[in-house]
Protein backbone atom coordinates (compact mmCIF):
# COMPACT_ATOMS: atom_id res chain seq x y z
CA UNK A 1 0.00 0.00 0.00
CA UNK A 2 1.55 3.55 -1.11
CA UNK A 3 -0.77 6.41 -1.55
CA UNK A 4 -3.13 6.86 1.82
CA UNK A 5 -6.02 9.42 1.20
CA UNK A 6 -6.58 11.28 4.73
CA UNK A 7 -9.46 12.91 5.25
CA UNK A 8 -9.73 15.39 8.37
CA UNK A 9 -5.90 15.72 8.16
CA UNK A 10 -5.92 19.46 8.81
CA UNK A 11 -7.02 18.52 12.34
CA UNK A 12 -5.50 16.90 15.48
CA UNK A 13 -5.58 13.12 14.77
CA UNK A 14 -5.47 14.03 10.84
CA UNK A 15 -2.04 16.01 11.37
CA UNK A 16 -0.56 13.24 13.62
CA UNK A 17 -1.93 10.34 11.00
CA UNK A 18 -0.49 12.60 7.96
CA UNK A 19 2.98 12.61 10.30
CA UNK A 20 2.97 9.07 10.90
CA UNK A 21 2.03 7.68 7.42
CA UNK A 22 5.15 10.40 6.06
CA UNK A 23 7.30 8.86 8.36
CA UNK A 24 6.60 5.23 7.32
CA UNK A 25 7.20 6.09 3.63
CA UNK A 26 3.62 6.30 2.33
CA UNK A 27 2.41 9.23 -0.15
CA UNK A 28 -0.22 10.81 1.50
CA UNK A 29 -3.15 12.72 0.04
CA UNK A 30 -4.85 15.15 2.28
CA UNK A 31 -8.04 16.43 1.99
CA UNK A 32 -8.75 20.63 2.68
CA UNK A 33 -12.47 22.50 2.95
CA UNK A 34 -12.32 26.27 2.48
CA UNK A 35 -12.07 26.70 5.97
CA UNK A 36 -9.57 24.95 6.85
CA UNK A 37 -5.91 26.07 8.29
CA UNK A 38 -3.94 24.49 5.97
CA UNK A 39 -0.44 26.15 6.87
CA UNK A 40 0.99 23.49 8.53
CA UNK A 41 -0.30 21.18 6.09
CA UNK A 42 1.41 22.77 3.00
CA UNK A 43 4.96 22.37 5.28
CA UNK A 44 4.59 18.79 4.87
CA UNK A 45 4.90 16.64 1.77
CA UNK A 46 1.46 15.45 1.02
CA UNK A 47 -0.64 16.52 -1.95
CA UNK A 48 -3.86 19.01 -0.89
CA UNK A 49 -7.18 18.19 -2.89
CA UNK A 50 -10.48 20.32 -1.89
CA UNK A 51 -13.05 17.57 -0.64
CA UNK A 52 -15.79 17.66 1.56
CA UNK A 53 -17.93 14.59 2.76
CA UNK A 54 -21.09 16.83 2.13
CA UNK A 55 -20.05 16.43 -1.61
CA UNK A 56 -19.84 13.29 -3.16
CA UNK A 57 -18.20 14.18 -6.46
CA UNK A 58 -15.21 15.95 -4.38
CA UNK A 59 -15.02 12.61 -2.32
CA UNK A 60 -14.69 10.13 -5.27
CA UNK A 61 -12.18 12.34 -7.32
CA UNK A 62 -9.67 12.74 -3.97
CA UNK A 63 -9.77 8.65 -3.37
CA UNK A 64 -8.33 7.92 -7.23
CA UNK A 65 -5.20 6.17 -7.52
CA UNK A 66 -5.16 5.48 -3.39
CA UNK A 67 -5.07 2.27 -1.88
CA UNK A 68 -5.97 3.56 1.38
CA UNK A 69 -8.39 6.10 3.02
CA UNK A 70 -8.31 7.11 6.88
CA UNK A 71 -11.30 8.92 7.45
CA UNK A 72 -10.39 11.23 10.42
CA UNK A 73 -12.68 14.11 10.00
CA UNK A 74 -16.16 12.66 10.27
CA UNK A 75 -18.65 15.09 12.36
CA UNK A 76 -18.11 16.43 15.46
CA UNK A 77 -21.10 18.29 16.96
CA UNK A 78 -19.93 21.67 18.54
CA UNK A 79 -22.65 21.54 20.90
CA UNK A 80 -25.08 18.74 22.33
CA UNK A 81 -28.15 20.72 21.09
CA UNK A 82 -29.53 19.25 17.55
CA UNK A 83 -29.77 15.82 18.72
CA UNK A 84 -31.57 14.68 14.82
CA UNK A 85 -29.54 17.55 13.32
CA UNK A 86 -26.51 16.01 14.09
CA UNK A 87 -26.86 12.63 13.73
CA UNK A 88 -28.11 13.28 10.21
CA UNK A 89 -25.41 15.56 9.34
CA UNK A 90 -22.95 13.30 10.78
CA UNK A 91 -24.57 9.95 9.12
CA UNK A 92 -24.32 11.79 5.74
CA UNK A 93 -21.11 12.47 5.92
CA UNK A 94 -19.62 8.68 6.54
CA UNK A 95 -21.89 7.21 4.02
CA UNK A 96 -21.00 9.52 1.30
CA UNK A 97 -16.87 8.29 2.12
CA UNK A 98 -17.74 5.00 2.60
CA UNK A 99 -19.57 4.89 -1.02
CA UNK A 100 -16.83 6.52 -2.43
CA UNK A 101 -14.32 4.12 -0.61
CA UNK A 102 -16.25 1.14 -2.70
CA UNK A 103 -16.05 3.26 -6.06
CA UNK A 104 -12.44 3.48 -5.75
CA UNK A 105 -11.95 0.05 -4.40
CA UNK A 106 -9.66 1.12 -2.10
CA UNK A 107 -8.02 -1.90 -0.10
CA UNK A 108 -8.13 -0.50 3.73
CA UNK A 109 -10.91 1.87 4.64
CA UNK A 110 -9.89 3.57 8.61
CA UNK A 111 -12.53 4.71 10.56
CA UNK A 112 -11.96 7.03 13.64
CA UNK A 113 -14.45 6.29 16.03
CA UNK A 114 -14.23 6.55 20.04
CA UNK A 115 -14.66 4.64 22.99
CA UNK A 116 -17.80 6.51 23.30
CA UNK A 117 -19.88 3.99 21.14
CA UNK A 118 -19.29 1.34 24.40
CA UNK A 119 -22.05 0.49 26.66
CA UNK A 120 -20.67 -0.42 30.21
CA UNK A 121 -19.05 -3.78 30.62
CA UNK A 122 -19.91 -7.20 32.53
CA UNK A 123 -19.26 -6.80 35.69
CA UNK A 124 -15.31 -8.29 36.42
CA UNK A 125 -13.82 -7.43 33.04
CA UNK A 126 -12.75 -4.50 31.34
CA UNK A 127 -14.61 -3.22 28.37
CA UNK A 128 -13.27 -3.86 25.17
CA UNK A 129 -14.40 -4.13 21.16
CA UNK A 130 -17.42 -6.28 22.17
CA UNK A 131 -19.04 -3.64 23.89
CA UNK A 132 -20.38 -1.89 21.37
CA UNK A 133 -23.75 -0.66 22.44
CA UNK A 134 -26.70 -2.62 20.22
CA UNK A 135 -28.57 0.07 20.76
CA UNK A 136 -28.00 3.98 20.20
CA UNK A 137 -27.52 5.62 23.33
CA UNK A 138 -30.04 7.98 24.10
CA UNK A 139 -28.45 10.22 27.11
CA UNK A 140 -26.05 11.78 25.04
CA UNK A 141 -25.65 13.81 21.47
CA UNK A 142 -21.91 13.03 21.28
CA UNK A 143 -22.65 9.53 21.51
CA UNK A 144 -24.92 9.17 19.26
CA UNK A 145 -23.74 10.34 16.75
CA UNK A 146 -20.64 8.62 17.25
CA UNK A 147 -22.41 5.24 17.54
CA UNK A 148 -24.57 6.00 14.62
CA UNK A 149 -21.48 7.09 12.60
CA UNK A 150 -20.07 3.19 13.53
CA UNK A 151 -22.81 1.63 12.51
CA UNK A 152 -23.15 3.36 9.11
CA UNK A 153 -19.41 2.04 8.94
CA UNK A 154 -20.36 -1.17 9.64
CA UNK A 155 -23.05 -1.35 7.73
CA UNK A 156 -21.19 -0.93 4.75
CA UNK A 157 -18.26 -3.79 6.18
CA UNK A 158 -21.30 -5.85 5.71
CA UNK A 159 -21.96 -4.62 2.08
CA UNK A 160 -17.86 -5.60 1.23
CA UNK A 161 -16.16 -2.28 2.66
CA UNK A 162 -12.73 -3.87 3.89
CA UNK A 163 -13.26 -1.24 6.96
CA UNK A 164 -11.40 -1.03 10.27
CA UNK A 165 -12.52 1.52 13.05
CA UNK A 166 -10.82 2.31 16.12
CA UNK A 167 -11.97 3.42 19.16
CA UNK A 168 -9.26 5.86 20.64
CA UNK A 169 -10.09 7.29 23.95
CA UNK A 170 -9.65 11.22 24.58
CA UNK A 171 -6.60 12.16 22.63
CA UNK A 172 -4.04 14.07 23.69
CA UNK A 173 -0.83 15.56 22.04
CA UNK A 174 0.74 18.20 19.66
CA UNK A 175 -1.26 20.49 16.73
CA UNK A 176 -4.80 19.98 19.28
CA UNK A 177 -5.51 23.35 17.51
CA UNK A 178 -9.17 23.31 18.18
CA UNK A 179 -8.22 21.98 21.97
CA UNK A 180 -10.20 18.96 22.27
CA UNK A 181 -9.62 17.10 25.28
CA UNK A 182 -6.58 18.93 25.79
CA UNK A 183 -9.05 21.57 27.48
CA UNK A 184 -8.63 19.72 30.40
CA UNK A 185 -4.95 20.91 30.22
CA UNK A 186 -5.00 24.50 29.19
CA UNK A 187 -8.23 25.37 30.96
CA UNK A 188 -6.92 23.82 33.80
CA UNK A 189 -3.51 25.55 34.07
CA UNK A 190 -5.22 28.83 32.90
CA UNK A 191 -7.96 28.86 35.83
CA UNK A 192 -10.41 28.70 33.57
CA UNK A 193 -12.65 25.52 34.60
CA UNK A 194 -15.26 26.39 36.86
CA UNK A 195 -16.56 23.08 37.78
CA UNK A 196 -15.83 19.34 37.52
CA UNK A 197 -17.36 16.27 37.46
CA UNK A 198 -15.68 12.91 38.93
CA UNK A 199 -15.49 9.72 36.75
CA UNK A 200 -13.05 7.33 34.77
CA UNK A 201 -11.88 9.03 31.30
CA UNK A 202 -9.68 7.00 29.07
CA UNK A 203 -6.27 9.21 27.94
CA UNK A 204 -4.12 8.06 25.33
CA UNK A 205 -1.12 9.95 23.20
CA UNK A 206 -3.00 11.49 20.00
CA UNK A 207 0.58 9.55 18.51
CA UNK A 208 0.03 5.98 19.63
CA UNK A 209 -3.88 6.67 17.56
CA UNK A 210 -1.46 7.74 14.52
CA UNK A 211 0.60 5.00 14.97
CA UNK A 212 -2.59 2.44 15.32
CA UNK A 213 -4.41 4.30 12.29
CA UNK A 214 -0.76 3.06 9.80
CA UNK A 215 -1.19 -0.30 11.26
CA UNK A 216 -4.62 -0.53 10.68
CA UNK A 217 -3.98 -0.19 7.14
CA UNK A 218 -2.67 -3.73 7.15
CA UNK A 219 -5.17 -4.72 9.87
CA UNK A 220 -8.06 -7.37 8.93
CA UNK A 221 -10.88 -5.82 7.55
CA UNK A 222 -14.76 -5.92 9.61
CA UNK A 223 -12.16 -5.60 12.63
CA UNK A 224 -12.47 -2.46 15.02
CA UNK A 225 -9.70 -2.12 18.16
CA UNK A 226 -10.19 -0.05 21.51
CA UNK A 227 -7.17 2.69 21.41
CA UNK A 228 -8.02 3.95 25.45
CA UNK A 229 -5.04 5.23 26.79
CA UNK A 230 -4.61 5.24 29.96
CA UNK A 231 -7.44 5.03 32.63
CA UNK A 232 -7.28 7.93 35.10
CA UNK A 233 -10.25 9.62 37.80
CA UNK A 234 -11.07 13.08 36.50
CA UNK A 235 -9.97 14.30 40.19
CA UNK A 236 -6.79 12.41 39.70
CA UNK A 237 -5.61 13.78 36.29
CA UNK A 238 -6.94 17.42 37.27
CA UNK A 239 -4.45 17.11 40.53
CA UNK A 240 -1.67 15.94 38.22
CA UNK A 241 -2.12 18.50 36.03
CA UNK A 242 -2.09 21.25 38.72
CA UNK A 243 1.44 19.81 40.44
CA UNK A 244 3.19 19.23 36.91
CA UNK A 245 2.37 22.21 35.46
CA UNK A 246 0.43 24.97 38.36
CA UNK A 247 -3.06 26.21 37.64
CA UNK A 248 -5.86 25.37 39.62
CA UNK A 249 -8.17 23.04 40.58
CA UNK A 250 -11.57 23.53 39.77
CA UNK A 251 -13.80 24.74 42.57
CA UNK A 252 -17.07 23.35 42.11
CA UNK A 253 -17.59 19.39 41.94
CA UNK A 254 -20.68 18.62 40.65
CA UNK A 255 -22.67 15.23 40.08
CA UNK A 256 -23.28 14.17 36.68
CA UNK A 257 -26.71 14.96 37.21
CA UNK A 258 -25.63 18.31 38.15
CA UNK A 259 -22.94 18.49 35.52
CA UNK A 260 -25.55 17.81 32.75
CA UNK A 261 -27.35 20.43 33.72
CA UNK A 262 -25.08 22.98 33.85
CA UNK A 263 -23.35 22.01 30.80
CA UNK A 264 -26.68 22.00 28.88
CA UNK A 265 -27.52 25.64 30.21
CA UNK A 266 -24.11 27.01 29.36
CA UNK A 267 -23.95 25.32 25.53
CA UNK A 268 -27.21 27.52 24.82
CA UNK A 269 -25.91 30.13 26.32
CA UNK A 270 -23.03 29.96 24.19
CA UNK A 271 -24.50 28.43 20.64
CA UNK A 272 -25.95 31.55 19.51
CA UNK A 273 -22.35 33.84 20.25
CA UNK A 274 -20.79 30.32 18.24
CA UNK A 275 -18.49 31.14 21.88
CA UNK A 276 -16.91 27.82 23.56
CA UNK A 277 -17.83 26.68 27.19
CA UNK A 278 -15.42 25.88 29.64
CA UNK A 279 -16.62 22.21 29.73
CA UNK A 280 -18.82 20.80 26.93
CA UNK A 281 -22.09 18.55 27.46
CA UNK A 282 -19.77 16.02 25.37
CA UNK A 283 -17.05 15.71 28.05
CA UNK A 284 -19.42 15.49 30.98
CA UNK A 285 -21.47 12.32 28.75
CA UNK A 286 -18.10 10.58 28.54
CA UNK A 287 -17.44 10.69 32.45
CA UNK A 288 -20.38 9.62 32.96
CA UNK A 289 -20.68 6.68 30.90
CA UNK A 290 -16.43 5.88 31.45
CA UNK A 291 -14.92 2.84 32.75
CA UNK A 292 -11.41 1.16 31.85
CA UNK A 293 -11.19 -0.14 28.62
CA UNK A 294 -8.63 -3.10 27.45
CA UNK A 295 -6.16 -2.04 24.27
CA UNK A 296 -5.09 -6.21 24.66
CA UNK A 297 -6.39 -6.58 21.15
CA UNK A 298 -4.97 -3.47 19.58
CA UNK A 299 -1.66 -3.74 21.19
CA UNK A 300 -1.32 -7.74 20.14
CA UNK A 301 -2.57 -7.64 16.44
CA UNK A 302 -1.71 -3.82 15.59
CA UNK A 303 1.78 -3.63 18.11
CA UNK A 304 0.96 0.26 19.27
CA UNK A 305 3.08 1.52 21.95
CA UNK A 306 1.29 2.87 24.90
CA UNK A 307 3.21 6.24 25.47
CA UNK A 308 3.21 6.99 29.81
CA UNK A 309 0.08 9.13 30.75
CA UNK A 310 3.06 11.84 32.32
CA UNK A 311 5.15 12.17 28.94
CA UNK A 312 1.58 12.12 26.85
CA UNK A 313 0.74 15.54 29.37
CA UNK A 314 4.32 16.96 28.42
CA UNK A 315 4.14 16.63 24.83
CA UNK A 316 0.80 18.19 24.92
CA UNK A 317 1.97 21.27 27.28
CA UNK A 318 5.43 21.58 24.95
CA UNK A 319 2.90 22.06 22.35
CA UNK A 320 0.09 24.25 24.00
CA UNK A 321 3.24 26.93 25.01
CA UNK A 322 4.99 26.54 21.71
CA UNK A 323 1.84 28.19 19.79
CA UNK A 324 0.83 30.17 22.83
CA UNK A 325 -2.75 28.87 24.29
CA UNK A 326 -0.73 28.82 27.04
CA UNK A 327 1.73 31.34 28.35
CA UNK A 328 5.51 30.32 28.15
CA UNK A 329 7.02 28.98 32.07
CA UNK A 330 9.49 31.90 31.63
CA UNK A 331 7.19 34.81 30.81
CA UNK A 332 4.70 36.80 33.61
CA UNK A 333 2.22 36.33 30.32
CA UNK A 334 -1.77 37.32 31.17
CA UNK A 335 -4.56 35.22 31.04
CA UNK A 336 -6.21 36.95 27.78
CA UNK A 337 -9.66 36.33 25.71
CA UNK A 338 -8.48 32.19 25.14
CA UNK A 339 -10.87 29.80 26.02
CA UNK A 340 -10.10 26.27 26.78
CA UNK B 1 6.67 49.80 5.17
CA UNK B 2 3.83 47.32 3.94
CA UNK B 3 2.70 48.24 0.34
CA UNK B 4 -1.37 49.67 0.47
CA UNK B 5 -2.30 46.69 -1.53
CA UNK B 6 -0.71 44.13 1.02
CA UNK B 7 -2.01 45.98 4.12
CA UNK B 8 -5.95 45.51 2.40
CA UNK B 9 -5.52 41.75 2.19
CA UNK B 10 -4.08 41.38 5.34
CA UNK B 11 -6.77 43.80 7.20
CA UNK B 12 -9.64 41.97 4.66
CA UNK B 13 -8.24 38.58 6.68
CA UNK B 14 -8.35 39.71 9.83
CA UNK B 15 -11.68 41.49 9.36
CA UNK B 16 -12.53 37.76 7.86
CA UNK B 17 -11.29 36.12 11.15
CA UNK B 18 -12.85 38.41 13.73
CA UNK B 19 -15.93 38.60 12.33
CA UNK B 20 -16.30 42.55 12.01
CA UNK B 21 -16.30 45.19 9.09
CA UNK B 22 -12.66 45.58 7.47
CA UNK B 23 -13.49 49.42 8.31
CA UNK B 24 -13.82 48.93 11.68
CA UNK B 25 -9.78 47.50 11.74
CA UNK B 26 -6.91 49.72 12.67
CA UNK B 27 -3.55 49.51 12.46
CA UNK B 28 -3.60 49.90 16.60
CA UNK B 29 -5.62 47.23 17.61
CA UNK B 30 -4.74 44.34 19.39
CA UNK B 31 -5.55 41.01 17.83
CA UNK B 32 -6.72 39.11 21.31
CA UNK B 33 -7.69 42.00 23.50
CA UNK B 34 -9.51 44.06 20.93
CA UNK B 35 -10.60 41.79 18.22
CA UNK B 36 -11.29 38.85 20.47
CA UNK B 37 -8.80 36.23 18.46
CA UNK B 38 -7.48 33.18 20.62
CA UNK B 39 -4.47 30.83 19.18
CA UNK B 40 -6.92 29.13 17.02
CA UNK B 41 -7.94 32.39 15.74
CA UNK B 42 -4.43 33.27 14.81
CA UNK B 43 -3.31 30.52 13.20
CA UNK B 44 -6.30 30.42 11.06
CA UNK B 45 -5.20 34.11 10.30
CA UNK B 46 -1.96 33.34 9.51
CA UNK B 47 -2.75 30.32 7.62
CA UNK B 48 -5.14 32.48 5.42
CA UNK B 49 -2.49 35.55 4.69
CA UNK B 50 0.55 32.61 4.02
CA UNK B 51 -1.90 31.20 1.17
CA UNK B 52 -3.56 34.51 -0.38
CA UNK B 53 -0.27 36.19 -0.31
CA UNK B 54 1.74 32.87 -1.62
CA UNK B 55 4.40 32.95 1.44
CA UNK B 56 5.82 30.64 3.72
CA UNK B 57 5.56 32.07 7.72
CA UNK B 58 6.99 30.32 10.63
CA UNK B 59 3.66 30.29 12.86
CA UNK B 60 5.77 29.90 16.04
CA UNK B 61 7.36 33.30 15.46
CA UNK B 62 4.25 34.79 14.38
CA UNK B 63 2.37 34.28 16.98
CA UNK B 64 3.73 36.84 19.24
CA UNK B 65 2.05 39.40 16.71
CA UNK B 66 0.21 41.76 19.40
CA UNK B 67 -1.47 44.68 16.92
CA UNK B 68 -2.79 44.91 13.48
CA UNK B 69 0.62 47.07 12.59
CA UNK B 70 2.88 44.10 14.15
CA UNK B 71 0.61 41.87 11.77
CA UNK B 72 1.48 44.09 8.59
CA UNK B 73 5.04 44.92 9.87
CA UNK B 74 6.13 41.22 10.16
CA UNK B 75 4.30 39.52 6.72
CA UNK B 76 6.11 42.75 4.99
CA UNK B 77 9.01 41.73 6.57
CA UNK B 78 8.75 37.69 5.84
CA UNK B 79 8.00 39.33 2.25
CA UNK B 80 11.03 40.89 1.87
CA UNK B 81 13.38 38.29 2.99
CA UNK B 82 11.82 35.81 0.44
CA UNK B 83 12.19 38.36 -2.38
CA UNK B 84 16.08 38.37 -1.66
CA UNK B 85 16.56 34.67 -1.12
CA UNK B 86 14.76 34.59 -5.14
CA UNK B 87 17.91 34.41 -7.39
CA UNK B 88 17.70 37.19 -9.70
CA UNK B 89 18.38 35.59 -13.02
Amino acid sequence: MRRVLVIGASGFIGLNVVDALLAKGFTVRATRRGTTVTAFLRKRDVELVEASLEEPATLRAAMEACDGVILAGAHYPRYSIDRAGSIERGVLGVKNACAAARDARVRRFVFTSSVGVLDAAPAGRSADERDVAREIPTDSVYRAVKWAMEHEVERAALEGLPAVSLLPGGCIGPWDLRVGTGAILVGTVRGLIPWWTDGTVNMVDVGDVAAAHVAALEARPGTRYCIPGHDVRVGALLDRIVRRFGGVMPPLRLTHQEARRRADQEELEAAPRGARVPVPRELVDLVAAGQPVSAALAQRELGIPLTPLDVALERAHAWFVRFRYLPRPDTKEGITHDHA
Amino acid sequence: MTTPDTRTRIVAAIAKIAEVEPSRVTGAQRLREDLGMDSLGSLELLSLISEELKIDLEMEDAMDIVTVDDACAFIEKVRAEGERLVPQV
